[in-house]
């Protein structure tokens, strides 16, 4: 689950990082169009392939509420008090930039001259 | 929930790593914080135990799963995890070379002086020359490290809040020429302070005119330790404002503000130490001009006093011509 559990085969275990670092910033923005708290989003970040540990995605969620990306709110309705993000109408708006620049990259390696 | 004791040792391992968490929190977001960890724990063992893991191993699991509460905590309130990070890495590392070609040998070549003139043996002079040497250094590095350290973390405005909305454009390409002229300014300015303080400790400890057969120091000796030590205190202040000055680039109207607050806060101590008679060392005024030396001395006093208020109140205005040139 963690990627620093795996054995780093040529040092690819930090490349990796790297690259899927922006995409969990994206996948929470489209998420939470849907209201969600951190372990419900952690679910399905991971069953939607997106590998992310609770230590990286918590100061995310506070680093985009506090860029205004995400709005919060607490609900005490149940008996585990719970906080509750939603994207806000800029983060929606980063997330459809995020995701036509990733499309973008996606389509520019395609075009990249074939492996062996 | 704002209990920050150290919970008592039956207090579960959640509890502690919460705890652990949310000590180096702000107040403010310290609640905040820990419930939501609290919750997201519970959501996580809940998962675990349904699995059927046994409930003490699954604390365990998740609590090393989360890591270092204070990596943690760091995250969550987007501390920096380093002292100067690359945003400025590079202009402390040139500022901090180029003083170090500066100070230390004009350090060295005063305690020499200094050593010489109190006739110590050659031994002592060496040696004090080496240790005061020494001294210097350990402190240009430790000082331009604390001031950087706390640009990166104050810095408001920065490129972390701009995050994606601000595009670089060639624009925003410095002019060489004048960002040397801005850096040579600083180090201009940055020396010129540590001689001021320099001639400041020497006058009071050796003082800096041969007269009648004696040295005899300009300000009144009466200023040591206090006043000097505030004085000297003052010039720090400066020194780090220069940095932050360079750093930030141009002139603000916040900086100006702040220029305008250490002109005060040296201007006005001075001018009264002035008018109480406290400023100048009588003793040698006196010896300069034998002749009618309360007139001399009253005469004296004024021009001192206008010329304090001249450079303070002209610094000032210029500082704030400066911000609106710059178009803040």
């Amino acid at each position: 689950m963690n990627d620093e559990d795996m054995p780093d085969v040529d040092g690819q275990t930090i490349h990796l990082q790297e690259l899927r670092r922006g995409t969990v910033v994206l996948a929470c923005l489209r998420l939470l169009s849907e209201p969600g708290y951190g372990y419900s989003l952690l679910e399905s970040l991971q069953s939607r392939g997106f590998d992310t540990d609770a230590n990286t995605l918590y100061p995310l969620l506070r680093r985009l509420e506090k860029q205004g990306h995400l709005t919060s709110e607490w609900n005490t309705d149940d008996a585990r008090p719970r906080k509750f993000y939603r994207t806000s109408p800029e983060g929606l708006r980063l997330a459809q930039a995020l995701t036509h620049e990733f499309r973008a990259i996606a389509a520019a390696i395609d075009a990249l001259p074939e492996e062996d | 929930m704002n209990d920050t004791r150290t919970p008592p040792a039956s207090a579960t391992l959640t509890e502690r790593y919460v705890q652990a968490v949310t000590r180096s929190i702000p107040e403010a977001q310290r609640d905040d914080v820990a419930a939501e960890l609290r919750g997201s724990i519970a959501d996580q063992l809940d998962a675990r135990i349904e699995a059927g893991e046994p409930a003490e191993a699954a604390e365990r699991a998740v609590l090393t799963a989360l890591g270092d509460p204070d990596k943690l905590a760091a995250g969550m309130i987007d501390r920096p995890l380093h002292l100067i990070g690359p945003r400025y890495y590079l202009d402390w590392w040139r500022l901090l070379k180029l003083l170090l070609w500066i100070v230390p040998p004009i350090a060295a070549f005063g305690i020499a002086l200094g050593q010489t003139l109190a006739g110590a043996p050659i031994g002592a002079i060496i040696g004090a020359t080496i240790g005061g040497t020494l001294t210097v250094i350990v402190h240009l590095a430790f000082w331009t490290a604390f001031v950087f350290f706390l640009i990166e973390r104050y810095e408001v405005g920065g490129a972390k809040e701009g995050g994606v909305s601000n595009p670089w454009t060639l624009d925003d390409l410095p002019d060489v020429h004048a960002t040397r002229a801005r850096f040579a300014d600083m180090v201009v300015n940055l020396v010129f302070l540590a001689l001021a303080a320099a001639v400041l400790v020497w006058d009071q400890l050796f003082g800096l005119v041969y007269l009648d057969g004696r040295w005899m120091s300009f300000l009144d000796p009466g200023l040591w330790p206090g006043w000097m030590g505030g004085l000297l205190i003052v010039l720090a202040v400066e020194a780090a404002f220069q940095v932050v000055l360079y750093v930030r680039g141009r002139w603000t109207v916040g900086l100006a503000v702040a220029n305008t607050v250490l002109n005060l806060v040296v201007a006005v101590p001075a001018v009264w130490l002035l008018s109480q008679g406290m400023l100048l060392n009588r003793e040698f005024w006196d010896a300069v001009i034998p002749d009618d030396p309360e007139k001399v001395y009253g005469i004296l006093s004024v021009l001192t006093g206008f010329g304090i208020a001249a450079i303070a109140i002209w610094d000032t205005i210029d500082g704030f011509l400066k911000a609106r040139r710059a178009g803040s």
